[in-house]
């Protein structure tokens, strides 16, 4: 029974650190619309200013948070200014990848100014512990519960009795009708992402001071847990993504106590699920914050897609097939392997999230499954992988579409955060699901590539099966697209409400669109499989879907051309950048934002 | 060979293999005059993991620095590298393992930093015949990739069998064990199990956590309530510090037992208080008699003004086991996989004098100290045993 009480009391210590993450990103999502990406580094950023502050200048605790308030500010209205006033009025989803572009750089820096290793950040409060039944609750528990609760308490008073609170309300709720009546728009997203990365910031500083521990790599699990709790909480709703991150730290712990510690964000993300699903609202959110909500059509761009005419499609895949034959490099060739089988990736997720219009943040998971089922197939069926990845397909295509059947009566954010927790489960699903999957240790002496037994391994040879299979798939995908099913699927994203007036079956189209997609996925998965011979449960990680994510939006959504250009970039980029060694990942994140700003719409544009 | 493109790209590469072994390998000497002989290294400098890749630089450089200060190694020829950054993904692995295995001037490679990436580019090294030197690498399965993959990281069934005698030797008899659920320290904590059984001790409790993992809280009241005497770490510096901390916030007063892994001075650093008490064994540490790490420690004190780590010291161990196979048996790819087979006792931090077992691929009796934390310091072990109840 006092177990009990120390479980909650734990849920509730480290609901209280979410809750500090989960206020900043509810602001922004509430006036922008916008799940901010770049939040994690701002907690980073906040965390490191307050090491310099501390540990060169010495400086007392009060003002150390003062000026990691007012820098962090700072920088939010820099990743303002940069990554989403340009953006406006332009794709919806364009922002998003300008926060995803922001935080690269902003860690990368943090990287290279402070160096990768951890640091200790000692606080100087006194180390007074009040014990509640077996455990204890310390000063810094006690800080970071006040600044919380604090916060959300000025963030009310500041939104319900202020004029700029008004105005943020007002631009939360119609941004044009704003504008009509005289509020300067810009200067109120201006003010909140300042408010947002100011407590963003401050959490860093606190959280790191609480663990005496910050690093530059904690900015992205430090986001994922934020966005988990502001949807439970009701997104866009401060006081609610308070009571969200008590929640989760509660579900947390109480999983802990009941299967361990290795389930912990298992946990985590069915209870994310379990609200999608029962309670999209959130617990605080009114009914309306779901019809708030764009339709789906709305997140892409309206552009014209750039055309590239047929003879110079068939002359580039002529090339792509000659290239092996003229120059043989196998560096060269391995690149490119490794982009087609980012390709393959990324016409499954440009069909899913361009044409239909269901943005799917956790594609690594179909890679994964994929990957998993061909390998099992190969080593304990003694299938050839000539069978057991199109197998593989198959399975990812039919596993994939059932874990996210349930979540199709949800839109535009909300599927997106949905297929963000399907991805996190599968994975974590890997690493417990031990005797099947190995867990952690991973599946090992995988065989090589082979059909009708002759082994494909010479960088030349798979080059050529990646090629031949992405070539494939991009037909089929072309010739879907021009079909009644192609138009239909793309009414599905336009217009739900127009789409189901016509007779479509909502659900039973975002099924083939899924099934489809995951197909090509799963292939790719089990091809790396073979590839590598050795897979665990970090091998498609949870980075892998947004890269998969970035390469759709660079391409232009839906388009199957700009797929396959979208992975050749940003495959090829961090490679080109090899000479720039610790650089080099900081210049990609600058290109990226550089492309977006540019060409919202992607390269090719949208279809 | 003869098509002008292939030829110009050809050069762009050159320049900018030329422009990499100069910003990457500035330790370059002045005594070795020779053409130099280039290894390849596979590392995450950008990344989650890119502390440890830059931990590796510190210890390479200074290794380089003392072999080519001596006039290299085949009779004159400097020794040098160049560092790929993989960020410990497998997708970059695998293509610069192709890039490696067709550039004739790598002679060996070393890396990567995980089994996840390592092991996806073992079949192109294997099959391109180019030793791939995993120094880092103690998954059980990763020298079966084949005989061009070698491993001189020391394996866990020397040192999990180890931290369980030492808790043995503390007197402890049950015992919580809290693992990183990784390759590494999903491995371990079976090997730990094992050799506790064996040992005549019981683990009441077995926890893996998330690399990422920051809150150990509610892990702590199952292990509380598991009512161990010790509890075991199977853990990094960083990790390890954490729970440390935490073990000692909540309350608890259970003494600690750390697997080699958590000794680097940061240990102390992230720990503070909490790190006093802490047991732990370890096969590098530079209070250690040993002649060989005095002057290891007193080199890299002098050049880096800092404690190595253990880190810093596998990586000054690989080159210079690998300057003494290209020494000995030259720079042929293949004799240098015939050369690791037949080295014998090359002087080592890590193992004193280190030889390989040929079946195995790697290297066995790592020696090790058993080490406790006093005043923020670690120091010897006093064999005083701590009192338990």
């Amino acid at each position: 029974m006092s177990s009990f009480v120390d479980y909650t009391v734990n849920g509730l210590v480290i609901g209280n650190i979410y809750a500090l993450l989960a206020v900043g990103l509810a602001l922004i999502f509430g006036v922008a619309n916008l799940i901010n990406f770049a939040q994690g580094s701002v907690y980073t950023i906040g965390a490191y200013i307050g090491w310099a502050a501390i540990t060169f200048l010495h400086m007392p605790l009060p003002l150390t948070m003062a000026i990691v308030f007012v820098g962090s500010g700072l920088i939010g209205v820099l990743i303002e200014r940069i990554g989403l006033r340009p953006l406006q009025g332009k794709a919806r989803i364009a922002p998003l990848i300008a926060t995803i572009g922001l935080s690269f750089v902003l860690d990368q820096l943090v990287q290279l100014i402070f160096s990768a290793s951890p640091r200790a950040l000692p606080s100087d409060l006194p180390d007074i512990r009040i014990d509640i039944a077996g455990g204890s609750i310390g000063a810094m528990d006690v800080l970071i519960a006040g600044a919380g609760l604090s916060s959300a308490a000025v963030l009310y008073v500041f939104l319900r009795f202020t004029k700029l609170g008004y105005a943020v309300r007002a631009t939360a709720q119609d941004r044009e009708a704003a504008r009509q009546m005289g509020v300067n728009v810009d200067a109120v997203n201006s003010a909140v992402f300042a408010i947002a990365s100011a407590l963003g910031g401050l959490s860093g500083l606190l959280v790191g001071m609480y663990y005496n521990h910050i690093d530059p790599a904690m900015s992205f699990q430090a986001t994922l847990k934020g966005v988990v709790a502001q949807v439970i909480g009701g997104v866009g709703n401060v006081p609610g993504a308070i009571v969200g991150s008590l929640l989760l730290g509660l579900v947390e712990s109480y999983g802990i106590a009941l299967l361990g510690t290795s389930y912990r964000n298992l946990f985590a993300f069915v209870l994310l699920i379990g609200f999608l699903l029962f309670l999209p609202n959130g617990l605080f959110g009114g009914r309306s914050v779901v019809h708030s909500e764009p339709l789906t059509g709305s997140f892409i761009a309206p552009s014209r897609e750039f055309p590239v005419p047929r003879w110079a499609v068939i002359a580039l895949t002529l090339t792509a097939f000659a290239l092996p034959l003229i120059y043989n490099a196998p560096y060269l060739l391995q690149t490119l392997t490794n982009a087609w089988l980012a390709a393959m990736l990324a016409l499954s997720l440009t069909l899913v999230s361009g044409t239909t219009g269901q943005m799917s943040f956790g594609h690594a998971g179909l890679l994964a499954i994929g990957g998993y089922a061909s390998a099992l197939l190969a080593l304990n069926i003694g299938w050839s992988p000539a069978l057991s990845i199109p197998a593989a397909g198959l399975i990812a295509a039919a596993i994939g579409t059932a874990l996210v059947f349930p979540a199709f009566r949800l839109r535009g954010h909300y599927i997106a955060i949905a297929t963000l927790a399907i991805g996190e489960i599968v994975s974590l699903t890997i690493l417990n699901w031990e005797s099947l999957t190995q867990g952690a240790m991973g599946i090992s002496g995988i065989p090589p590539l082979s059909a009708f037994g002759h082994e494909a391994y010479s960088a030349r040879s798979v080059y050529y099966v990646c090629l031949v299979v992405l070539a494939a798939l991009a037909l089929l995908q072309t010739r879907l697209l021009s079909s009644h099913l192609g138009r239909t699927l793309r009414a599905v994203r336009e217009d739900e409400v127009a789409a189901r007036s016509f007779g479509i079956q909502l659900s039973h189209y975002k099924s083939i669109a899924f099934a489809f997609g995951g197909f090509g996925a799963g292939v790719s998965g089990g091809i790396a499989a073979h590839l590598y011979s050795y897979l665990n449960n970090q091998t498609f990680d949870s980075q892998l879907s947004l890269l998969a994510l970035t390469m759709v939006i660079l391409g232009g959504m839906g388009n199957v051309l700009g797929a396959i250009l979208g992975a050749l970039v940003l495959v090829g980029l961090p490679e080109m950048f090899r000479f720039a060694a610790e650089y080099r990942i900081l210049i990609y994140g600058i290109v990226l934002l550089l492309l977006i700003r540019f060409r919202p719409q992607g390269l090719l544009g949208a279809v | 060979m003869t098509i002008a493109p292939s030829l110009s790209r050809r050069g762009i590469f050159a320049a900018l293999a030329a422009l990499l072994s100069l910003t990457s390998a500035p330790a370059f000497a002045q005594a070795a005059k020779g053409e130099p002989i280039t290894l390849g290294v596979s590392g995450p400098l950008t990344g989650p993991n890119a502390q440890y890749g830059a931990q590796w630089k510190k210890g390479f450089e200074l290794a380089l620095e003392e072999i080519n200060g001596r006039g290299g190694v085949q009779g004159g020829r400097p020794l040098q590298y160049v560092f790929e950054d993989s960020q410990a993904d497998p997708r970059q692995t695998v293509a610069i393992a192709q890039k490696f295995v067709s550039d004739p001037k790598i002679v060996v490679e070393l890396g990567d930093f995980s089994s996840t990436a390592s092991m996806a580019a073992s079949s192109i090294y294997q099959r391109a015949g180019l030793v791939q030197f995993g120094f880092t690498n103690s998954h059980p399965k990763f020298t079966l990739g084949g005989d061009f993959i070698w491993s001189n990281s020391v394996s866990q069934a020397d040192e999990q069998p180890r931290l369980a005698k030492y808790a043995a030797d503390l007197g402890f008899k049950h015992l919580a064990v809290l693992y990183l659920n990784t390759d590494w320290g999903r491995a371990s904590q079976n090997i730990f199990s094992e050799a506790a059984k064996t040992a005549g001790l019981e683990v009441v409790a077995s926890e893996g956590y998330q690399p990422d993992e920051k809150d150990f809280r509610s892990t702590l009241v199952r292990v509380r309530d598991a009512k161990p005497d010790a509890i075991i770490l199977i853990s990094y510096y960083a990790d390890g510090a954490l729970i440390s901390r935490q073990i000692r916030s909540v309350g608890l007063t259970t003494p600690i037992v750390a697997s080699g892994s958590v000794y680097s001075p940061k240990f102390i650093e992230l720990a503070g208080d909490a790190s006093n008490g802490v047991y732990t064994e370890s096969n590098f540490f530079p209070g250690d008699s040993r002649p060989e790490v005095q002057a290891f420690v007193n080199k890299f004190k002098a050049k880096y003004n800092e404690e190595p780590d253990d880190f810093n010291a596998v990586a000054y161990d690989t080159i210079v086991l690998i300057a003494s196979v290209i020494d000995k048996y030259g720079v042929d790819r293949t004799a240098i996989r015939d050369g690791l087979a037949s080295i014998k006792d090359v002087p080592s931090v890590i193992y004193g004098k280190a030889s390989f077992d040929t079946q195995t691929r790697r290297v066995a009796g790592a020696r090790a100290v058993y080490l406790v934390v006093r005043d923020g310091k670690f120091g010897l072990w006093d064999g005083v045993k701590p009192a338990t109840n």
